[in-house]
């Protein structure tokens, strides 16, 4: 149970919810008694399918169940379907697991239910004698606004942006990734602090890049600014500071490196106490070393005069600045 | 806060005795779809805490058996629930720990997880369901302890979770999908198991497990996300297999989990002040067990199960926990 807080009930009101409790387990049990029969006999009839959504609504993560209400789709209820009643059918049973979904928004057989469905709409009405593709395009399009209402409500719900990410690969009309690239902009303008936002954008600018979308050099510029702002804004938080760093990769670009080592600097002196500006400055640190001045005592040692800091105001995780500082220490790097 | 808690131990041992006598609640039923996992995580947590025999072992095997699926070749949640492999790396585990493998055919469950696999190397969880890192680490989790590795794409297997690692060092559920500290530990453990830790970005990764630790002493699961007892299992377990688990501190979050008790029904809840159930008691026990609690009995972080019963089926890795305080 996740955030559920703990009451404590005298063994009176105990007792009365159990009386309370007594019919509705009834139910319940007699429901999945006989569905589960059902089942068994191969039942593939409308009347089973009914119940199963008796079930489900009740309890959304009886796994077999929506297992049982597929088959009955594929093996009772498609069969004897024209392609326009089963994308009808397919629709109510997204709209379904839509409303549910708000009630439950991590169970996980909601989305794969949803994606299933999904697989299964069929393309379009026959247009001049060839198929279109209408009913899949309509569907597609419809739930990449169903995962955004999610995305809405939270922001960070991992369920829902690894469902984002297949909706959009899997789409039959492709959306533009320039697109998807100024979503994130809209989530990350709206809290800095959405690491999964930042996340998804270095997935989209990967495959931008490989495309030949966008410059490399350019968007990196742009970013920068943006990364830049949001650490002004929270110094503490975690999200752009590790996206800074897939941003800045291996460091081969000593004059870039050179600026950011500046921007960070400046920041420090204005906020002295900053645990990650000390780490991503020993980090940066560290990769000029071993790029481009491997001889550099100076920076050896700014290095470890940092760690030391970090040791001091971050004591939790003291082990690993220390090992950090041994490996920036005593030996002469190996070129 | 927390610094003289104990451990509770006879109390959560009474909690998870009664968590099989509530049928009068409607909660118990509606989490039937749990049932074979939720048993799995009431034994480790007993067995951690020195406690094995505090359930009835016959009672239990029936269970398990009453939960095979004949048609697919693995184990449901509950009779009549149909087979994932969720509920199949469970009822092989308490098998295990109950000394009655004898009862299963295996032959057949291998060949039930083995028919998950897809093309891109990654598992489903059943005939319908979707991918997931969570479903390649029961593969291979549960091929190992049938001693049947020998019988899997390795190769294939290795390469999917390659795909998910992220530039953070972390791994997701899926290829592109953003890092999660119990993707991180499937990933990982089923690496171990695999002999190619090779493919773990050790430092960087070994820096973002650490930052999930918050100033109270909690773990998160990703970064700016709140604290919850279970991240105690998947981040330490992870730290614990790449011998980092100096990296955070231990005081801190020992203190953190024992906070998460309840000090009057028994369980340890997500967070303080929150309501128990069995999967943060058992995650919060094993977490200490890892953490060197005083008086319990030694985890295994890669299986999740004791880890003499691992070390007798030579299946021991190169982990590292902290060593036990006395008491």
């Amino acid at each position: 149970m996740h955030s559920v807080r703990r009451v404590r009930q005298s063994p009176a009101a105990i007792q009365e919810k159990k009386e309370r409790e007594r019919s509705k387990i009834a139910e319940y049990l007699a429901l999945t008694n006989d569905l589960i029969s059902r089942k068994k006999n191969k039942d593939w009839s409308r009347d089973a399918f009914d119940a199963t959504q008796r079930l489900l609504e009740k309890n959304p993560e009886f796994y077999t169940i929506w297992n049982y209400r597929r088959n009955i789709l594929l093996n009772g209820i498609f069969p004897s379907s024209t392609p326009e009643q089963i994308n009808n059918i397919l629709a109510d049973e997204l709209m379904l697991t839509a409303m549910a979904l708000k009630e439950h928004p991590k169970v996980y057989w909601l989305w794969n239910h949803r994606r299933w469905c999904l697989q299964n709409i069929p393309d379009g009405p026959i247009v001049d004698s060839t198929s279109s593709m209408q009913w899949r395009n309509d569907n597609w399009n419809k739930e990449l606004a169903v995962v955004e209402k999610m995305l809405n409500a939270d922001p960070r719900n991992f369920m829902a942006w690894n469902y984002r990410r297949y909706v959009l690969a899997s789409m039959p009309t492709q959306r533009p990734e320039l697109a998807e690239l100024a979503y994130t902009t809209r989530k990350i303008s709206s809290s800095f602090s959405n690491f999964s936002a930042w996340h998804q954008r270095s997935k989209v600018y990967t495959s931008l890049w490989r495309s030949g979308q966008l410059d490399p050099v350019k968007s990196r510029d742009e970013e920068l600014e943006l990364i830049h702002n949001a650490i002004y804004t929270d110094p503490e938080d975690q999200s752009a500071w590790i996206y800074h760093r897939w941003l800045m990769g291996s460091g081969d670009d000593e004059s870039q490196l050179l600026r950011e080592l500046a921007v960070i600097e400046e920041l420090l002196s204005e906020q002295p106490d900053s645990k990650w500006c000390m780490d991503s400055l020993v980090y940066y640190n560290k990769l000029l070393l071993k790029k481009h001045r491997p001889h550099s005592t100076e920076l050896r040692e700014k290095c470890l005069a940092l760690l030391q800091q970090l040791e001091d105001i971050d004591p939790p995780r003291r082990y690993r600045y220390r090992e950090s500082g041994d490996s920036a220490a005593p030996h002469p790097v190996v070129q | 806060m927390a610094q003289n808690l104990k451990l509770l131990v006879p109390l959560h041992v009474s909690y998870i005795q009664n968590l099989g006598k509530s049928q009068d609640e409607l909660a118990y039923h509606l989490t039937a779809h749990l049932r074979m996992n939720a048993i799995y995580w009431g034994l480790t947590a007993l067995y951690i805490m020195g406690h094995q025999g505090a359930l009835d072992r016959e009672e239990m095997i029936e269970f398990v058996m009453s939960c095979w699926d004949e048609e697919a070749g693995g184990f449901g949640a509950h009779p009549d629930h149909d087979a994932h492999i969720l509920s199949t790396l469970s009822a092989i585990q308490i098998l295990i720990m109950q000394d009655a493998l004898d009862r299963l055919d295996v032959d057949r469950v291998v060949k039930f997880i083995l028919s998950l696999q897809q093309p891109s190397g990654v598992f489903s969880g059943d005939s319908f369901g979707e991918v997931d890192t969570r479903f390649l680490y029961c593969a291979v989790n549960a091929l190992s302890l049938l001693g049947r590795l020998s019988e899997l794409d390795v190769e294939r297997t290795v390469s999917y979770i390659r795909e998910c690692r992220n530039y953070d060092g972390g791994f997701g559920a899926t290829i592109g999908a953003e890092s999660h500290a119990a993707q991180v530990f499937v990933c990982v453990a089923a690496l171990a198991i695999l002999d190619r830790l090779d493919v773990v970005d050790q430092q960087t990764l070994c820096w973002w497990l650490s930052e999930r630790q918050l100033p109270n002493g909690g773990l998160n699961g990703r970064p700016e996300k709140l604290e919850d007892v279970c991240y105690s299992f998947w981040v330490l377990s992870a730290l614990s297999i790449l011998n980092k688990m100096t990296w955070i501190d231990s005081e801190k979050l020992v203190s953190f989990i024992l906070s998460a008790q309840d000090p009057e029904s028994g369980g340890i809840a997500d967070r303080p002040g929150d309501m128990a159930d069995v999967f943060h008691t058992q995650f919060g026990v094993a977490g200490l067990s890892l953490l060197g609690y005083p008086g319990l009995v030694d985890l295994d972080p890669v299986y999740c199960m004791p880890a003499s019963i691992i070390e007798a089926r030579g299946l021991r890795k190169g982990w590292k926990s902290l060593p036990r305080k006395s008491l």
